[in-house]
């Protein structure tokens, strides 16, 4: 019995990962081919705030801490990978490496208060940070081939962040993303299905418990910060090479807080959630415009869903929406059924 | 460095700065002392009915105080509904579960302001008091009534709602049903009833802190909703207990950041960044009263 319950979760696994594997391949093939260079863009965006989305959620999730500076750290990573861009001829994924790293110090310092901090207190010292983070951008904007430590030398610079040569095109930048992307959804993964992943979850459940149970906390609490901080730098680098140019304004304290809506709404307990919440925060409000709405319909949008999650389903769209189905499914399947027997439906 | 006599015309700015901080600050340290919830749309709430206010004046007729008196009332409805709707819903929630609810709200409001007034630059809510100013004696400068009926509200909020939660039956009912929900009510204490009136008073203190907000500030939607954010920090350092220390934390905040501001030369970095005053104070404050952490072992809350 235990062997042929070992081999069903492997063929459960083995099918999932063919699944995940199959989906992949369409985006990075098919969503180029069949869309404009625009909406190419957008799902770049996409796939970059998803990884913010993942920050956060892992931190909220599965850790119990939330953090309303993403953004601010997105903007972060932005700003080191464009610092470094015009500082040095190194290649693109040692910048990302390197924007990631610095993000991942930054994100530790900020989170440092959650060694003595918790909850809402937490939460609310992140706000202030990125409020804190969002004001020094405004102050000195980002680089733009300047001289000096801030390297910007006003607006109007015709300067922009360099692409990896292996992906020039807006195309190929976008499969860039993608790749880059997944790579950072499957360390989160190993580190979820690993010895942190375990560690976080005691610290959710029960900190005194965790403690008693022989967790670093300390250790484990700042690697989640770091972490959720290295993959958001990354994706702050990536925005950085599909913008170009960055401004202070695309950093806002608010965006923080509607980050945190998104990565609710698709769901903190499922690395799906993260790309719900990307596909959300970016591709909605594109969506409503191009239907010649406003884009301030999502940010309403938004709000009623973080009260949806809150009261009715915790889990978010990436649990729901599968139940959802399932149960629709089976609602069909005993219509069908009793319709088959001539019974009256 | 400033001289002392540059510096003291800045002591009025930063005391009627430090007053609008604590009208925020007080505001939310009184609701989540009432009722455990931490009202992350308090700016907006009160930047709703500001809004209302000048379109009633601008767009209809009606006499002006009607429309002031409008703002009020809705930035009461709306806290109240929420409250009414959401506070018995998530009342067994963790704080901070409550707070993030508060921000849908926000969310929700900051889409329609944006969606219905967005596209309109230079928006201006005047109030009768702000042409009336008090020149003040031994060279402060000059003030005028909002800036001081902003400081003497603040305090008389904040002096009003101490002694209200400490003297009286339905304030003590309040602090005991933002302790522990569950034994006030097996104490034979109406809770969805007190907790409806502490988000009434909540949306009354909304809607007179958006209009004087609107008015001192600027009527903004980004700056009103997220102002609430600099004002947390007043309300952080009273650890959202204290409504005095919120209110001394406000001054200070106020004064430190007005008087940041004629700095210039060697020290130009501190006025440049002198807005961040509120979050250094905060952030400092939190680690300072929180070095001696204790473990707890509490109720596990979802």
């Amino acid at each position: 019995m235990p062997g042929s319950w070992a081999a069903s979760i492997r063929r459960g696994t083995l099918v999932r990962a063919t699944v995940i594997a199959a989906l992949l391949l369409v985006v990075l093939l098919a969503v180029p081919a069949v869309t404009s260079v625009y909406w190419l863009k957008v799902s770049t965006s996409v796939a970059i705030y998803s990884l913010a989305a993942l920050g956060a959620g892992l931190l909220y999730g599965r850790v119990g801490m939330v953090s309303l500076c993403q953004i601010a750290l997105l903007g972060v990573g932005g700003w080191v990978m464009l610092r470094l861009g015009y500082a040095t001829s190194l290649p693109f994924p040692i910048l990302l490496i390197a924007a990631g790293v610095i993000t991942g110090c930054i994100g530790t310092l900020i989170g440092l208060p959650a060694l003595r901090l918790s909850g809402l207190y937490l939460a609310l010292i992140t706000l202030m940070a990125a409020a804190a983070i969002t004001l020094v951008f405004s102050k000195h904007d980002f680089p733009n081939g300047g001289p000096g430590f801030w390297g910007a030398e006003g607006i109007g610079g015709t300067n922009v962040q360099r692409r990896p040569s292996i992906a020039e095109s807006d195309t190929a930048y976008f499969r860039y993303t993608v790749i880059a992307a997944t790579i950072l959804f499957l360390l989160a993964l190993l580190h979820v299905s690993s010895k942190p992943g375990r560690a976080w979850a005691a610290i959710r459940e029960s900190e005194p418990a965790a403690l008693a149970a022989g967790v670093n906390v300390t250790v484990y609490k700042l690697w989640a910060f770091a972490l959720a901080s290295f993959m958001t730098g990354v994706a702050g680098g990536l925005l950085a090479g599909s913008v170009g140019v960055l401004a202070n304004s695309g950093f806002p304290t608010s965006d923080s807080l509607t980050l945190l809506a998104v990565t609710l709404m698709g769901g903190i307990y499922s690395l799906w959630g993260a790309v719900i919440a990307g596909i959300l925060f970016k591709l909605l409000p594109a969506l409503l415009q191009d239907w010649g709405l406003s884009s301030d319909i999502a940010t309403i949008l938004f709000g009623v869903g973080v009260l949806q999650v809150l009261v009715t389903a915790p889990a978010g769209l990436a649990a729901q929406v599968p139940k959802d189905l399932a149960n629709l499914g089976r609602l069909i399947g005993r219509l069908f059924r009793r319709d088959v027997r001539g019974q009256p439906t | 460095m400033p001289s002392l006599e540059f510096s003291k015309l800045f002591v009025v700015t930063g005391l009627a700065l430090g007053g609008v901080y604590a009208l925020s600050g007080v505001g939310i340290v009184v609701l989540y002392r009432a009722t455990g919830v931490l009202n992350l749309a308090f700016g907006a709430i009160g930047a709703l009915g500001a809004f209302i206010s000048w379109e009633l004046v601008n767009n209809t007729g009606v006499p002006d105080w009607i429309a002031y008196l409008a703002c009020v009332a809705v930035a009461t409805a709306v806290t109240f509904t929420y409250g009414v709707i959401f506070g018995p819903l998530l009342a067994a929630r963790d704080p901070l579960v409550k707070a993030i609810g508060t921000l849908g709200l926000a969310l929700i409001l900051l889409g329609t302001m944006s969606w219905k007034w967005g596209q309109i630059a230079g928006l201006s809510l005047p109030l009768p008091t702000t042409t009336r100013s008090y020149t003040l004696p031994n060279g402060f400068g000059v003030v005028n009534w909002t800036q001081i009926i902003g400081i003497s509200f603040g305090i008389a909020v904040t002096a009003g709602t101490a002694v209200f939660l400490r003297a009286t039956k339905l304030g003590t009912a309040m602090r005991a049903l933002a302790d522990d929900r569950e034994i006030t009510a097996t104490l034979g204490v109406p809770v969805r009833r007190v907790e409806a009136v502490a988000w009434l008073g909540s949306g009354l203190m909304c809607g007179i802190s958006g209009l004087l907000l609107s008015n001192l500030l600027g009527l903004d939607i980004v700056t009103l909703t997220f102002f609430v954010i600099s004002a947390l920090a007043a309300a952080l350092i009273a650890r959202l207990r204290s409504l005095w220390i919120t209110l001394a934390a406000a001054m200070v905040i106020g004064l430190v950041t007005a008087l940041l501001t004629p700095f210039s030369g060697d020290f130009q970095t501190l006025s440049d960044f002198r807005t961040m005053t509120p979050f250094v104070l905060a952030i400092v404050a939190l680690l300072w009263l929180g070095r001696h952490r204790t473990v707890t072992v509490t109720r596990t809350a979802r």
